[in-house]
């Protein structure tokens, strides 16, 4: 999941992306690599996990070897009309800036394609062994991923077209660019997920790395029959709902394809504890 | 017949549908004619109401007398809303137009704000003594409750003002400003006509202008009338977007007073300490007492954050004890609520 020059991570909300891609980017400065994280969804998100400041669009080294921003619309604008489409800083950029602004709110995929070419950029700019992207849930991804093609498909020409054909190509790059699905093993989740591996397979606009499974219990190591001699009590009672939960878990973990699988985190308190120890997992799993 | 209405908000996946659900099947059982207004239900929950599928139009619940759900068709209501409010001929070009099919799909307020023009439609009929409305998860609820007003807004013209300057040209003089120099500028770097369709698009769209802005505010106040419920579980994501209706919808309707806490395990698993069990060895015991450990872990986490939040908000503090299995029958649906306390009652007597 670390030997690409860029890692989107996505998965249905509420499902722990945003802890698993600190983690990740943790256990990335561990082991060397200079990596930037980009939250792509406004407000929250990695951030949380790694540092105790809002992020900005400006980037800030918040850990050794890790580097976090924020992708803001208004800025991802100003620099795509500059950095990406190259108008000459003497253009009237705040017409400009305007119109497209106005273009954003109405045309499909545009606002995606400013956002998403933030990473692009980054990426291109190599300043980084490793961008990790903190991207948007699966409802959303798929509008990002495509927003490219679908701006080469409703404009007929110009900067834009050629600017979005390019990115649609690196971000088709497998040896450059992968996607990471988080899910945990409950229902809504797991079929959302199978449903993206669908449309993945059907339009392969990044490639996939590996499906990881989030928050799985521990094994119990008694059963049921042991279970059923423990007296009455908070002990059986916790045990039983545990058996429960697992036997669940078990059925939506079967439909998913192998991949690493992280462990439910018993009453952790804040956001870092849960990224370090998650990074601590994948020590022992590389 | 005067009609309540419960909005049940949250985050996806904290089990708002299966709780509007259980709602719903206990309010018919106490003697209500309700409605349950769903957004997307998962598969096994509409095999719990016996349905196969679901639209706009409420279907009646057979294995439940009183009760009809209905789901929301996002597109269907859409077309409903342009049919009502538009000339025919501007009402199909818009229908066809990429740009607004864009708008509809895509723009989460447009999501909330049909869902709100459905809920109005329901609430207008006087067919229902309850409508349970289980919000689109965009935005954890909160954009069913600021969708009128921003709907008002996009079509009110801001967009068009912005690409035109202060005032709203009519379609003549829309050529010429689209004309200007700067503007020309524009299309030679995004690549082509691209923004007189917009702005083109923008003064069809306007003529939507009056219809809506008079629906959205009866849908406002449809709103202002109705009670709210915040679903959440006590982890973080959800937890977070449960907080933004109390700071982000500061007075406005919405403001709920209760709050629904998912997946709660039981108190009691935090104070024992001895398991006398002499039937079993040492290595099972120590994994029993290990287990129930990290559990009761589990269940003070649980615990702070409950209390955390509704001191913080003043709420009343309902708990839905952690299933093992999802409900599959009416008769479990209306089990879920028996353990939460008087929610049902409280909400609707």
């Amino acid at each position: 999941m670390l030997d690409r020059k860029m890692t989107f991570v996505s998965g249905k909300g509420g499902v722990g992306k945003s802890a698993v891609t600190a983690s990740l980017a943790l256990q990335a400065a561990r082991r060397g690599l200079q990596v930037l994280v980009i939250g792509m969804v406004e407000g929250i998100g990695a951030g949380l996990h790694l540092s105790t400041k809002r992020l900005t669009y400006a980037p800030h080294l918040v850990r050794p070897g890790v580097t976090a921003l924020a992708v803001n619309r208004s800025d991802a604008l100003d620099e795509y009309l500059r950095l990406q489409l190259h108008v000459p800083r003497a253009a009237p950029t705040k017409v400009l800036s305007r119109a497209l602004s106005v273009l954003a709110e109405t045309a499909p995929g545009v606002r995606e394609i400013v956002t998403i070419g933030k990473p692009v950029y980054e990426m291109w700019q190599g300043r980084y062994d490793l961008v990790l992207v903190d991207a948007p849930p699966l409802g959303q991804l798929f509008s990002y991923l495509r927003a490219p093609s679908t701006i080469a498909e409703l404009v007929p020409g110009g900067p834009i077209r050629a600017q979005a054909e390019r990115m649609s190509s690196a971000l088709a790059d497998p040896e450059a660019v992968s996607l990471v699905l988080v899910t945990t093993p409950d229902e809504l989740p797991v079929l959302e997920t199978k449903d993206t591996l669908e449309l993945l397979e059907a339009e392969p606009v990044v490639g996939l790395d590996t499906v990881v499974v989030n928050r799985v219990l521990p094994d119990l190591q008694l059963d049921e029959a042991t279970v059923a001699t423990l007296p009455d009590g908070p002990h059986r009672e916790a045990a039983t709902h545990h058996l429960a939960v697992l036997a669940q878990q078990e059925r939506w973990l079967d439909e998913m394809p192998a991949g690493p699988r992280l462990p439910y985190l018993f009453g952790i308190h804040t956001p870092a504890e849960v990224a370090e120890q998650l990074a601590d997992i994948w020590d022992g799993q590389e | 017949m005067s009609t309540r209405v419960l909005v049940i908000t949250g985050a996806g996946g904290v089990g708002k549908t299966t709780l509007s659900a259980a709602l719903g099947v206990t309010a018919a059982r106490h003697g209500l004619i309700t409605c349950v207004m769903t957004v997307d239900p998962a598969r096994r929950l509409a095999n719990a109401l016996g349905l196969e599928s679901l639209d706009n139009h409420p279907e009646p619940v057979a294995e439940q007398p009183k009760l009809s759900a209905a789901m929301l068709d996002v597109s269907a209501s859409w077309e409903a809303t342009v049919h009502r409010h538009a000339e025919p001929e501007v009402a199909n070009r818009l229908l066809n137009d990429p740009f607004f099919r864009a708008l509809a799909d895509r723009f989460p307020a447009a999501q909330a704000y049909a869902a709100g023009e459905q809920m109005s439609e329901h609430v207008e009929s006087h067919r229902w003594d309850l409508i349970v409305v289980d919000t689109p998860p965009a935005g954890g609820g909160l954009d069913f409750y600021t969708a009128p007003a921003r709907m008002r807004e996009v079509i009110g013209g801001r967009l068009l003002r912005w690409l035109t300057g202060a005032s709203i040209p009519g379609r003549r003089a829309l050529y010429k400003v689209t004309a200007r120099p700067a503007l020309r500028l524009a299309d030679t770097v995004l690549g082509g006509p691209l923004l007189e369709e917009i702005a083109e698009f923008l003064l069809d769209l306007r003529s939507l202008h009056d219809g809506i802005s008079r629906r959205s505010k009866a849908i406002d106040a449809h709103l202002r009338e109705a009670t709210s419920i915040v679903v959440t579980t006590a982890e973080p994501t959800p937890l977070r977007e449960a907080r933004r209706f109390f700071e982000e919808l500061e007075g406005g309707p919405g403001r709920p007073e209760t709050v629904v806490f998912n997946r709660q395990l039981p108190e009691r698993w935090t104070h024992s300490r001895n398991l006398r069990s002499p039937d079993i060895g040492s290595d099972l015991r120590i994994a029993a007492r290990e287990n129930l450990s990290r559990w009761a872990a589990e269940v003070r986490l649980q615990h702070e954050v409950k209390q955390e939040f509704v001191a913080r908000y003043g709420l009343h503090l309902h708990e839905i004890p952690w299933a093992d299995h999802s409900p599959t029958s009416v008769d479990a649906l209306a089990g879920l609520l028996e353990e939460s306390g008087d929610l049902a009652d409280r909400l609707l007597s």
